[in-house]
């Protein structure tokens, strides 16, 4: 995948987020269409374009909550950076490796932005890991399988254990 | 020190670029909020606005193109020759009933009604906002109380000349002053999430011991505050447990925020009842016509 590919898929996925996302709730859970497209970006491009992008598809999310600015930034580019890292440490092409990285990257963003976010009310930080956090990563993470196994089935090399397709 | 930094840093452009990116979060988490107002307004407006506004319209296409071949399917089973009316009234239905609700809101002498269509729902995972497509250009200022026929949803936070963002009770920081309708006992309503639980809930906090509160009691914003208007409608208590010096109370919110479509902002109040306009009684004839119609 290009960079240029890349970056259209991540705005397409910001806006996505937004719009398309109520729409996909169970049980009160969403997917992070965000938290997806860095994680594959980290796979697919490796560690700079995944923690830059991640740091401005976040930027875009926050204008929405303005009180807020840069806490999306953060937590993306922490997940593009760390799952980046992580990929060399790991059967890469293993399907589930991938979306076992993807429910933890969810639940690190998850970890990082809602700590801010509930950063006056602790005790509903943790029930809301507990109920919404944890369900949002398995459902992020059964979306990546589905996105992941298209991906091996068109033969994006990265994707498949390759580097750089 | 500062050299060995430099050649690890140049060393590794990896972590140098994910420093750089966590050193921009922090300045513009730490900006002043007029200033983050700012950058969220150009990056909203100009970057995103445009773009979410055309996929909200193909998703809302894509759900009326759904629906309508469902309908289609049904009328063809029941009877063919009223596919047309049918298909018909199931397209108006909705716009039909906005209007009587329009005209004839229950609060109709007290309120000032403005109907919104919802375009998105940004957050997280509960529904942390909700977008509206009326802003300033159409009279929309923040802290304006925001209903729908069914009662209270929040207030607009944020307001673009175009579009505005919703705080609705699902928030974790909304609280709203609320009274019961037939005992006048006051308390502060808040969300609550449960582990357990696959939705999140509602209590009434700060309600003294032994209040006289009971299940079934309809609940009502109370106007303390200055924010909210009093007497919108917010839902029903559905369990009360007494305790040593407040009383447990749990509430049933009347509004659904996942299924919203419209709503209307509160643009004002007046002091008695608004006459009609002639236009209002023409729709208001036209729709007891068509109910008429459909009911033979």
């Amino acid at each position: 995948m290009r960079m240029g590919s890349y970056a259209a898929l991540a705005f397409v996925a910001v806006v996505l987020d937004a719009t398309l996302a109520p729409e996909m709730e169970i049980l009160g859970a969403r997917p992070d269409l965000l938290v997806l497209v860095v994680v594959y970006g980290s796979l697919v491009l490796g560690s700079r374009p995944a923690t830059v992008a991640g740091f401005l598809m976040g930027l875009l999310a926050d204008a929405e909550m303005a009180e807020y600015m840069g806490l999306h930034a953060f937590a993306l580019a922490v997940v593009g950076f760390l799952s980046a890292g992580i990929w060399d440490h790991l059967v890469r092409s293993n399907i589930f490796v991938q979306c076992a990285v993807l429910l933890s990257a969810t639940l690190v963003h998850d970890a990082i932005y809602y700590l801010v976010y509930y950063r006056n009310h602790l005790d509903m930080y943790v029930r809301f890991l507990a109920r919404y956090g944890l369900l949002g990563g398995l459902y992020t993470a059964a979306l990546g399988a589905l996105v992941f196994g298209l991906a091996r089935a068109r033969r994006w090399g990265a994707v498949a254990g390759g580097h750089n397709a | 020190m500062p050299s060995q930094l430099t050649r690890l840093l140049r060393g590794n452009r990896d972590l140098s670029t994910f420093l750089a990116c966590a050193a921009a979060s922090f300045v513009l988490l730490a900006l002043p909020p007029g200033a983050k107002e700012g950058v969220g307004r150009a990056l909203s407006g100009v970057a995103l606005g445009p773009f979410k506004r055309v996929a909200a319209a193909a998703i809302e296409t894509a759900g009326v193109r759904r629906e309508n071949l469902a309908l289609r399917r049904i009328a063809a089973e029941l009877m063919n020759e009223r596919n047309a009316l049918i298909e018909h009234r199931q397209e108006n239905e909705r716009l039909r009933e906005l209007l009587r609700v329009l005209i004839t809101f229950p609060e109709e002498e007290r309120f000032e009604l403005l109907p919104a269509r919802v375009t998105a729902m940004p957050g997280g995972r509960v529904i942390e906002r909700i977008e509206i497509d009326k802003g300033t250009e159409q009279g929309v200022r923040t802290g304006m109380a925001v209903v729908t026929p069914e009662g209270l949803v929040g207030k607009v936070v944020t307001v673009y000349p175009t579009r505005s963002l919703v705080e609705p009770l699902s928030n974790a920081s909304a609280a709203a002053s609320v009274v019961t309708e037939r005992s006048r006992v006051r308390g502060v309503l808040r969300p609550r999430y449960r582990v357990a639980s696959a939705l999140t809930t509602w209590a009434v906090d700060y309600v003294p011991a032994r209040s006289d509160i009971v299940p079934g009691d309809r609940v009502a914003t109370s106007g303390l505050g200055g924010v909210l208007p009093a007497g919108l409608s917010v839902g029903t208590v559905t369990s009360v447990e007494d305790g040593p010096l407040t009383m447990a109370v749990d509430v049933d919110l009347f509004v659904d925020f996942s299924k919203l479509e419209h709503v209307f902002v509160i643009t004002g109040t007046r002091s008695g009842p608004r006459a009609r306009t002639e236009e209002e009684e023409r729709l208001l004839r036209e729709i007891g016509e068509l109910t008429v119609e459909e009911g033979h």
